[in-house]
C-alpha cells in the first residue's frame, strides 16, 4: 500500500512537469498550426543553460529561471521572425520537417561544444520530506510547484490580457483577426517567443532530476505530442491531466514491472497516442481548437 | 529484333528517363569485374560505395511509394529497416538458419508489422500519422532493447561474417531496379492512380468506390517488405546490429530528404535525390565528420524552404517556384509548340 501511494505521488510530481512542459508545444499548434518537432531541442537547451550557470556561476537551477526565460523567448522571437514566418501557413509537411531540421542542428551543436558526455545540475533544495510511511522529494516537490504558478501565470495571461486575448483570437480564426486589426505576425511572433521561453522554464526544471545530454530531446518531444493530441491544443487543464496520465503510467510501469526501467514509458505513451487518436481525435479537453481541424 | 525492342520501348512508354536508366544500368552491370587487388579505377570500397547508394535508392523508391504517391508521410519508416535486420540476425545467430530464408523470413516479419500498425496508424490523418509512426519508431526501439533473450537487448547480435562484395553489389542493384520498374509500374496501373487519387483527395476517392483503407495498407506492406530485405542485408553486411545502430533517427530523415531533393510522387525523384545525397556525403562531409549532422540539418531546412517540388518538379513545365521558373526562362526555349 505505501508502495502505491509513494508511486502515486512520484506519478504526479512527474506528471506536473509534464505539464509545464507540454504547454509550449500545445500552444504553437493550436496558435499557428505548426508542430515543433525541436520541441525536445529547446528544453534541451534550456537545461544546457542551467547547467552552464549552476556550474560556473554557482546558481541554483531555480534562480536560472529568471535569465533562462528573457533568453529562451528572445531566441524563439528571433527564429520565428527569420524562419518559422516562412512555413506558418503551409503545409504540414514542410513545417515538420523544418523543425525536425532545426531539432538536428541544436542537438549537434549542443554535442560540439560539449560533447555527449551527461550532465547534472545540483540544487540546494534536496533531501526527502517523510511523511508516516511515504517521502515527498524535496527538488520534485518544488518544480510541481513551478509548473503549477507557471500554468496559472500563462492562464492569466491569455484569458486577461490584451495580447493574450489576441493570442486566442489568431487560434479561434485568423481571417477574422486580421480583419478587427490584429498584427498577425506579431502575435505570431510573441507566442513562438513565449511558448519557447516556457519550455526553456520546463528544461530549467528537467535539470536537477535527471541527467542532461545532447540527444535527451526526441523521446521528450514525442510525450509532448502525445499529451497534447490526448488533452487537445492549447489547453492548460488539458494539459495538466493529460501530463499527470502520462506520469502515473509510466512511474507505475518502473515500480511494478521491475528489470524493464523507464525505457517503456515512451511505448506506453505511443499506446496512450494512438488509443487516444482512433477514439477520441479532438481532445479530451476543447482547449483553443480541436486537434482534427489542423490540416 | 530492332523491331520488337522498338515494340517494347513503345509498350512500356519508355521516355527520356527511362532511357537513361537502361544506360546507367549496361554501365552499372560488368563493375565488379573490374576488379584487381591493385586496381585504380574500381576498389573494393569504391564498391561498397555503391551498394551503399543502391541500398538508399531502394530505400528511398519504397518511402516514395506512401509518401510522395499516397500522400502519408512516415516519419518512422526505418522500424521496417530495423525489423528486417532484426528478423534476418535472431534468425541467423539465434538458430543457425542459413542467410537466404533468414532474410525472407525478416522481410515477411516486417510485411506483417506493417498490416498491423498501418491498419490503425493509416486510419489518421495528416501530421498524426507522421507522429504516430515516428512513435511506433522509438517503441519499437526500446521494445527491442527490452526483450533481452531473443535479441540480446543493447549488447547486440553478431551475425556469421561473410565478405563478398561482388555478391552484395550484385543483390542490392538488382533490388534496386527490381524496385524502379515494379513502382514505375504501379504508377501506370489502376492501382497507382488510386494512390495518387488518395493523395489529392482522400474523401473523394472514397466516394468514387476507391477501398481506401486497404489501398493504403496494400501500399505500406509492400514498402514495408523490401524495406525489410534492404534491412535484412545490411545486417549481414554489417555482421553486426544493435538497437541504435539499426533503429536510428536520421535514417527516415535521409529518406525523407532525398526523396524530397529529387520530387515527391515521382518514380525518378528518389533515385536521382539518394544518389545525390549519398555522393555529397561520401565525398564532400566525410572530411568534415564532425559537422555531419549540423549540414544535413541545415540542408533539409534548404530543400523545404527553396526546392519544395524537388529536382524533378523544379525542371518541370509546371513548377510553380521561384528557383523552378527562372530554370524554365533561362534554360527553355520561349515557345515550344508540339508539332
Amino acid at each position: 500500500m505505501d508502495q502505491f501511494i509513494q508511486a502515486l505521488i512520484n506519478g504526479v510530481m512527474l506528471g506536473g512537469f509534464y505539464g509545464a512542459m507540454v504547454l509550449g508545444f500545445s500552444v504553437i499548434w493550436g496558435v499557428m498550426g505548426v508542430i515543433n518537432l525541436a520541441h525536445g531541442e529547446f528544453v534541451m537547451l534550456g537545461a544546457y543553460i542551467t547547467w552552464v550557470l549552476n556550474k560556473q556561476y554557482g546558481w541554483d537551477p531555480f534562480q536560472a529561471i529568471v535569465v533562462v526565460f528573457p533568453i529562451m523567448f528572445l531566441f524563439g522571437y528571433i527564429l520565428q521572425r527569420i524562419l518559422i514566418n516562412r512555413i506558418v501557413e503551409r503545409p504540414h509537411l514542410i513545417s515538420l520537417l523544418v523543425t525536425f531540421g532545426l531539432g538536428i542542428i541544436f542537438a549537434n551543436i549542443v554535442k560540439l561544444i560539449y560533447t555527449a558526455s551527461p550532465r547534472v545540475t545540483e540544487s540546494a533544495l534536496g533531501g526527502f520530506w517523510p511523511v508516516g510511511n511515504v517521502t515527498f522529494p524535496v527538488t520534485k516537490t518544488y518544480i510541481l510547484i513551478t509548473a503549477l504558478i507557471i500554468m496559472v501565470a500563462l492562464w492569466i495571461f491569455l484569458q486577461n490580457t490584451r495580447l493574450g486575448k489576441s493570442i486566442r483570437a489568431a487560434a479561434q480564426n485568423k481571417e477574422a483577426a486580421r480583419i478587427v486589426g490584429i498584427e498577425i505576425k506579431l502575435v505570431y511572433a510573441v507566442t513562438f517567443g513565449l511558448c519557447i521561453g516556457l519550455t526553456g522554464i520546463a528544461g530549467v526544471l528537467i535539470s536537477p532530476t535527471q541527467a542532461i545530454f545532447p540527444f535527451m530531446g526526441a523521446p521528450l518531444t514525442l510525450k509532448a505530442f502525445a499529451i497534447t493530441a490526448m488533452s487537445g491544443l492549447g489547453s492548460i487543464p488539458g494539459a495538466l491531466f493529460g501530463g499527470i496520465v502520462l506520469g502515473l503510467v509510466e512511474v507505475f510501469i518502473g515500480t511494478y514491472i521491475p528489470g524493464v526501467g523507464t525505457n517503456l514509458g515512451i511505448v506506453s505513451s505511443f499506446v496512450i497516442l494512438v488509443a487516444v487518436l482512433v477514439t477520441r481525435p479532438q481532445g479530451l479537453f476543447g482547449g483553443l481548437k480541436p486537434a482534427t481541424e489542423v490540416s | 529484333m530492332t523491331r520488337r525492342l522498338a515494340e517494347l520501348w513503345l509498350r512500356y512508354n519508355l521516355n527520356r528517363w527511362g532511357f537513361i536508366f537502361i544506360v546507367l544500368l549496361l554501365l552499372a552491370l560488368p563493375l565488379p569485374q573490374f576488379i584487381a587487388p591493385d586496381a585504380k579505377l574500381v576498389s573494393n570500397s569504391l564498391l561498397f560505395s555503391f551498394t551503399q547508394m543502391f541500398m538508399l535508392v531502394t530505400l528511398a523508391s519504397n518511402w516514395n511509394l506512401t509518401g510522395g504517391f499516397t500522400g502519408y508521410i512516415d516519419f518512422g519508416h526505418a522500424v521496417f529497416f530495423g525489423l528486417g535486420a532484426y528478423g534476418t540476425g535472431v534468425m541467423m545467430s539465434q538458430l543457425g538458419w542459413p542467410f537466404w530464408p533468414s532474410l525472407f523470413f525478416g522481410a515477411v516479419i516486417a510485411a506483417i508489422f506493417a498490416v498491423l500498425i498501418g491498419s490503425a496508424t493509416l486510419r489518421l490523418k495528416g501530421p498524426y500519422f507522421s507522429i504516430a509512426m515516428l512513435g511506433t519508431f522509438v517503441a519499437m526501439r526500446e521494445f527491442i532493447r527490452v526483450i533481452k533473450p531473443i535479441t540480446g537487448g543493447g549488447r547486440g547480435l553478431t551475425l556469421p561474417p561473410y565478405l563478398n562484395r561482388p555478391l552484395f553489389y550484385y543483390l542490392t542493384l538488382l533490388l534496386a531496379v527490381f524496385v524502379i520498374l515494379m513502382i514505375a509500374r504501379i504508377r501506370k496501373t489502376e492501382f497507382g492512380a488510386s494512390l495518387i487519387a488518395i493523395r489529392e483527395d482522400e474523401v473523394g476517392a472514397e466516394m468514387r468506390g476507391i477501398n481506401t483503407t486497404l489501398h493504403k495498407i496494400t501500399a505500406f506492406w509492400i514498402a514495408a517488405f523490401f524495406t525489410g530485405l534492404i534491412g535484412g542485408m545490411w545486417a549481414y553486411q554489417n555482421t553486426f546490429i544493435d538497437p541504435d545502430v539499426v533503429f536510428f533517427e536520421s535514417r527516415t530523415v535521409e529518406l525523407v530528404m532525398m526523396t524530397m531533393l529529387g520530387g515527391l510522387g515521382t518514380v525518378a525523384g528518389p533515385v536521382i535525390g539518394a544518389a545525390t545525397i549519398y555522393w555529397l556525403r561520401d565525398v564532400v562531409w566525410a572530411n568534415f565528420l564532425q559537422y555531419h549532422l549540423i549540414v544535413q540539418g541545415l540542408l533539409l531546412i534548404l530543400i523545404v524552404l527553396f526546392l519544395p517540388e524537388g529536382i524533378m518538379g523544379t525542371l518541370g513545365d509546371k513548377s510553380g517556384t521561384t528557383i523552378g521558373r527562372i530554370v524554365n526562362r533561362w534554360f527553355r526555349k520561349p515557345a515550344e509548340e508540339a508539332p
